[in-house]
């Protein structure tokens, strides 16, 4: 092939590179005439078609600069929002089979935060996807690297009713977990994370008689003010266990974890007493014959004599 | 993973168009969203180009009429293609029930579509899916550029380099002309629905 037809046909293909968007196969065609004019004696022009291929050369390596450059993710339509939302199944193992759930992963693995911590914070209200809820609404701020924004959340639950004692202490530490591998765990050097969760208690383990049962007012919910009374499952000195059949949703729903109940009566064998409880746990038993009940924690504050 | 609705006999499954950037994935959503107007059965979507790259996907809904009764809908998904958005190429691929893969006919192109098939063994390993069970054609797209004297890969170099080990349907297409596009649809459709008549035993049961 003539020399001159060999540069047509290059410009062409570098064009046709280009324009299909494939920069790099562009450049290196642009680079393969650079070589061939160069080492071509007797060409015309040669200055003067170097320089237009130097051109070109610049324009691709600023268009490739571009596209590597972040890019944030978009904001998207209703019907955009729509379809991402559909992108993870209901059956896929992380969703849990909850179609909410699977829509609010799939929304913030897209980069739509907003959205998606808007849809994991109603799935605070589900038990048995409470803590992924959780910890994925934390994910959704560090990835945005808003760690004081996720450092609020963490906070606002370690003193709040939402979740039990060992899911804010799971968040915690996914919450510490990811500032650290994001190598961002230096701008919390200053926040003190270690809060004390639960009031101390007054009592002493070894104080505390062998009890039965409790009995203690409702503060909130359609039972608001109703006396109920539970059987003891278990105890450790000032913790009592107690387990809530899943039927009695409606009792369960009246207490969370953090609630502090004034005026506790607690049935020993020998003896009756009173005292301030604070629920310091509430679970849904996830295996075994109870399976799908609810697990109460109560810790005894103090007892009146 | 398909949707069987066995009350109001309609099955949905998922197709991706897979493939190495550039290759001509959204290209061949936007010719059967333009030419299949009777089969479409809502708004393409296309989130976040940027130029004409996808960085997102392409979402394109289909209904396919009745096949032993069923109403078979199909929902059509690309990935973006560019090497840096594996983990959305991922999640696009979540319960896929049939891949087109699209490959690059361009003969620069050769090793980019080796390493995107590469990557999408690895992306469905990562879900537990086996790329030798998954109905799958793949479709050497771009053939339109040969009449134009640049440099190809002819089909036969092709299927040999990514199709030997996996011997599936193969398509020549240009997906710009609409060459072959209904038939790689067509294609990946026969093997989905037959797997999914498998899995469900949904035509025998009429």
């Amino acid at each position: 092939m003539r020399f001159d037809e060999k540069i047509k046909s290059l410009v062409k293909e570098a064009e046709l590179y280009r324009s299909q968007g494939l920069l790099n196969e562009a450049l290196d065609t642009y680079k393969k005439m650079q070589v061939l004019i160069e080492s071509t004696q007797n060409v015309k022009n040669k200055e003067t078609l170097l320089k237009k291929i130097s051109n070109k050369v610049d324009a691709l390596y600023h268009q490739m600069e571009e596209e590597l450059s972040d890019i944030k993710p978009p904001e998207v339509s209703k019907d955009e929002q729509d379809a991402i939302e559909n992108l993870i199944p209901k059956d896929d193992p992380e969703a849990k089979g909850s179609p909410e759930m699977a829509a609010a992963l799939s929304l913030a693995k897209t980069g739509q935060f907003d959205q998606a911590i808007e849809k994991f914070t109603q799935l605070l209200s589900q038990d048995s996807l409470r803590f992924d809820a959780a910890k994925n609404i934390v994910w959704c701020w560090i990835q945005q690297k808003e760690v004081e924004k996720a450092l609020g959340r963490v906070k606002q639950w370690m003193v709040g009713n939402v979740l039990s004692l060992d899911e804010v202490n799971g968040v915690r530490a996914y919450f510490e977990a990811l500032v650290k591998e994001l190598g961002l765990d230096a701008q919390i050097s200053t926040v003190n994370i270690q809060k004390k969760l639960e009031p101390e208690s007054e009592v002493e383990d070894q104080d505390i008689l062998d009890i039965n049962s409790t009995r203690f007012k409702l503060l909130r919910g359609s039972r608001k003010g109703e006396e109920v009374e539970l059987e003891i499952s278990f105890q450790a000195g000032k913790y009592l266990k107690m387990l809530v059949p899943k039927r009695d949703r409606q009792l369960i729903e009246s207490v969370n974890v953090g609630d502090r109940f004034n005026g506790m009566q607690f049935y020993s064998p020998m003896a009756i007493f009173s005292g301030t409880g604070y629920v310091s746990s509430k679970v849904t038993i996830s295996a075994g014959p109870k399976k799908g009940d609810y697990s109460l924690e109560i810790k005894i504050l103090n007892i009146q004599t | 993973m398909a949707v069987l609705n066995a009350k109001n006999r309609e099955i949905q499954c998922k197709i991706v168009y897979y493939g190495p950037g550039r290759s001509g994935k959204t290209t061949n959503l936007e010719f059967i969203h333009k030419n299949y107007t009777k089969q479409v059965a809502g708004k393409m979507i296309s989130i976040d180009t940027h130029g004409d790259r996808t960085l997102f996907f392409d979402f394109l809904p289909l209904g396919l009429g009745k096949i032993k009764g069923c109403d078979i809908k199909a929902q059509l998904y690309t990935v973006p293609g560019q090497v840096q958005y594996r983990s959305t190429r991922e999640l696009v691929l979540k319960g896929v029930d049939g891949i087109v893969f699209v490959a690059d006919s361009l003969k620069v192109r050769r090793e980019k579509n080796m390493l995107s098939l590469k990557d999408m063994h690895e992306n469905l390993k990562k879900i537990g899916i086996d790329i030798r069970k998954i109905p799958l054609v793949f479709q050497y797209n771009k053939r339109d550029l040969e009449k134009q004297g640049f440099p190809l890969m002819p089909f036969e170099k092709m299927d040999h380099e990514l199709n030997r080990q996996l011997r599936v349907p193969s398509f020549n297409a240009s997906a710009l002309t609409g060459e072959s596009v209904g038939k790689t649809l067509s294609g990946i459709m026969k093997l989905t629905l037959q797997n999914l008549q498998k899995e469900f035993q949904w035509a025998q049961n009429r």
